[in-house]
């Protein structure tokens, strides 16, 4: 299936891969940092510093300045306005609440200030979110009226539908692209601009194989930062793959493909190293907000939809997302392997068809 | 190939190596025409080019195994550094190679298939005299052992050491070409002067000018 030739010249590349340590340290940073940040931003949020200043003598202030103290989403400190405008400023609370005088009997609405620092509040519009609902509770207690109706939310197919289960294929693919741009793009406009690939190429070897060595080489590599954050998410994320490992890792494998492609395209079409940058981030970034990466493609403007569903970034993702989120098998046939397929060849061919490896910049 | 810069000595090299799409005429080695067969052809050359770089992290004896694979051959690398003088530096990088030792493991790589032809491209340039007169030596042994060995210079004495058929180019033509002695014969200056000063230097200055080039 493979020459000997491809088959130790991958060997090299990945030798050459292995001896740089800088680069092993940093490719396997990314996935750590990226599952740590889910692992401890876990949790229930922290209270919110809230302070408060009770004007008004009334039964009913202080039955809900008790009501407000007992909430467990604030952490309350009770004072005069003075004070607590001072550590407003410096940041010691969040918030200050301040019930006015006139604050005596259920008739009639009165006004709560709510004090707040915009420049140290960068949430400001979630927190009032939260003091809004959680207020509105205490108000329900006080005038002892029980609520109305509760929402339960549930998945129409009894799924876990944490925010991280929909993040995790889009950053796999995501980080997939990447690390297959700068394997197969910014390795071969170095090689070319210093001549490596010149020498190589007067020896009898095509650029096929050449490009089949990277392809089996940065498969290697990809697969194991792959399988490094898997098993991070896996363990600590609680991440559950539906469709089970084979076919991801089939579909992974795919992408790589296709992304090392794209790299060779984009590596050919950059004169230089300086160029090989702009490039890749003309071609990386817009995938990253239209590929539904963070967000589903549905939630988009309807006109770029079309264009969005159609990306490489974009059918890889949903092939990932299929198979960890809906349990897709890898050779079902539907839409997103027909389009995975589709990049597969097309990629391939303009790899194969636009290698340059002879231009030697002076 | 003698020539002054940009007259289109490593273009013809490179249409010889199958590198380049030959434009006009033909070239033949060994009885293969090279636009028809340039992937055979490649098999029977070695090749030194004026740009000697090698991928990072590989050693002199790791990036002779590599060139031999590339055509499918098993290779005894330390033989191979023996014959260039290298052997005691089989396990630095080239990056750690002086200007000489670079230009000699170039000539190990070029030898990995042991070629019917060796090209190399300006193979003294930038060298001191030591490690040229070392180099020349080399290149005529590899030529006493039966090796073709095609390089270009702009070197007068090299060309006139090294050399058994000169050619001189000048912008993309072929102006002369023999033997060094007939030449000298046919195109320096006549006597009385002549004998003294006519050598391989007056004839290239005769046949493409005096004015600077680049």
């Amino acid at each position: 299936m493979f020459t000997s030739a491809q088959l130790h010249l991958a060997k090299v590349f990945l030798k050459i891969f292995l001896r740089n340590r800088q680069s092993i340290f940093f490719s396997m940073l990314f996935p750590l940092i990226f599952t740590g940040v889910f692992f401890f931003s876990g949790g229930p949020p922290d209270p919110i510093k809230l302070g408060l200043v009770n004007m008004s003598q009334s039964t009913i202030a202080s039955q809900f300045t008790d009501l407000v103290i007992a909430e467990p989403s604030f952490d309350v400190t009770k004072g005069s306005l003075v004070n607590l405008k001072e550590e407003l400023i410096i940041g010691d609370q969040t918030a200050i609440i301040l019930i006015p005088e006139n604050f005596t009997s259920f008739e009639g609405t009165a006004d709560l200030s709510l004090i707040l620092d915009a420049s140290q509040v960068r949430q400001a519009s979630a927190i009032q979110e939260t003091l809004n609902n959680s207020l509105l509770t205490i108000e329900r207690d006080v005038r002892g009226i029980k609520p109305m109706f509760n929402l339960v939310v549930e998945d129409v197919q009894a799924r876990p539908q944490r925010y991280i289960d929909f993040l995790l294929p889009g950053i796999l693919a995501y980080m997939l692209m990447n690390l297959c741009i700068a394997g197969s793009g910014f390795n071969i406009v170095e090689y070319r601009r210093r001549g490596i690939l010149k020498r190589l190429f007067v020896t009898p070897i095509q650029p096929k194989d050449f490009i089949v060595a990277i392809i089996l080489s940065r498969m290697v590599i990809v697969l194991t930062q792959i399988s490094v954050m898997l098993g991070l998410a896996i363990m600590l994320l609680d991440i559950n793959v539906v469709g089970g490992l084979p076919s991801l890792y089939g579909m992974v494998i795919l992408g790589t493909f296709i992304f090392l492609c794209i790299g060779f395209f984009l590596g050919s079409l950059a004169k230089t190293q300086e160029a090989i940058q702009p490039i890749v981030a003309l071609t990386s970034f817009p995938q990253l907000i239209l590929s539904g990466v963070f967000f589903p493609i549905s939630s988009m403007h309807e006109f770029i939809q079309p264009i969005a569903h159609i990306l490489p970034l974009s059918v890889v993702v949903s092939g990932l997302r299929s198979i960890t989120n809906d349990g897709m098998a890898l050779f079902t046939l539907n839409s997103t392997t027909v389009g995975v397929v589709i990049w597969m060849a097309i990629s391939f061919l303009v790899a194969i068809k636009y290698f340059v490896w002879k231009e030697v910049a002076n | 190939m003698l020539g002054p810069n940009g007259a289109g000595k490593t273009s013809t090299l490179e249409m010889l190596e199958g590198m380049n799409d030959i434009d006009g005429g033909s070239a033949t080695i060994n009885g293969l025409d090279v636009s028809q067969n340039s992937y055979e052809v490649k098999k029977i050359i070695g090749v030194q080019l004026q740009a000697n770089e090698y991928f990072d992290r590989l050693n002199l004896i790791e990036l002779l195994i590599l060139f031999g694979k590339l055509y499918s051959q098993e290779i005894d690398p330390i033989a191979l550094l023996q014959g260039v003088n290298l052997a005691e530096k089989a396990n630095a990088k080239p990056e750690e190679l002086s200007g000489g030792q670079k230009q000699r493991f170039s000539i190990a790589c070029a030898l990995v298939n042991n070629p019917k032809v060796l090209f190399l491209d300006e193979p003294t340039t930038g060298l001191d005299p030591q490690a040229k007169r070392n180099l020349w030596q080399l290149i005529k042994d590899l030529n006493s052992d039966g090796m073709t060995v095609v390089l270009t210079t702009h070197n007068m004495e090299e060309a006139e050491y090294l050399c058994d058929r000169i050619a001189i180019m000048d912008q993309g033509k072929i102006v002369a070409e023999d033997t060094p002695q007939n030449l000298i014969l046919k195109y320096a200056p006549e006597p009385p002067q002549a004998a003294l000063h006519g050598n391989i230097e007056d004839v290239f200055l005769a046949l493409t000018g005096h004015e600077l080039r680049d």
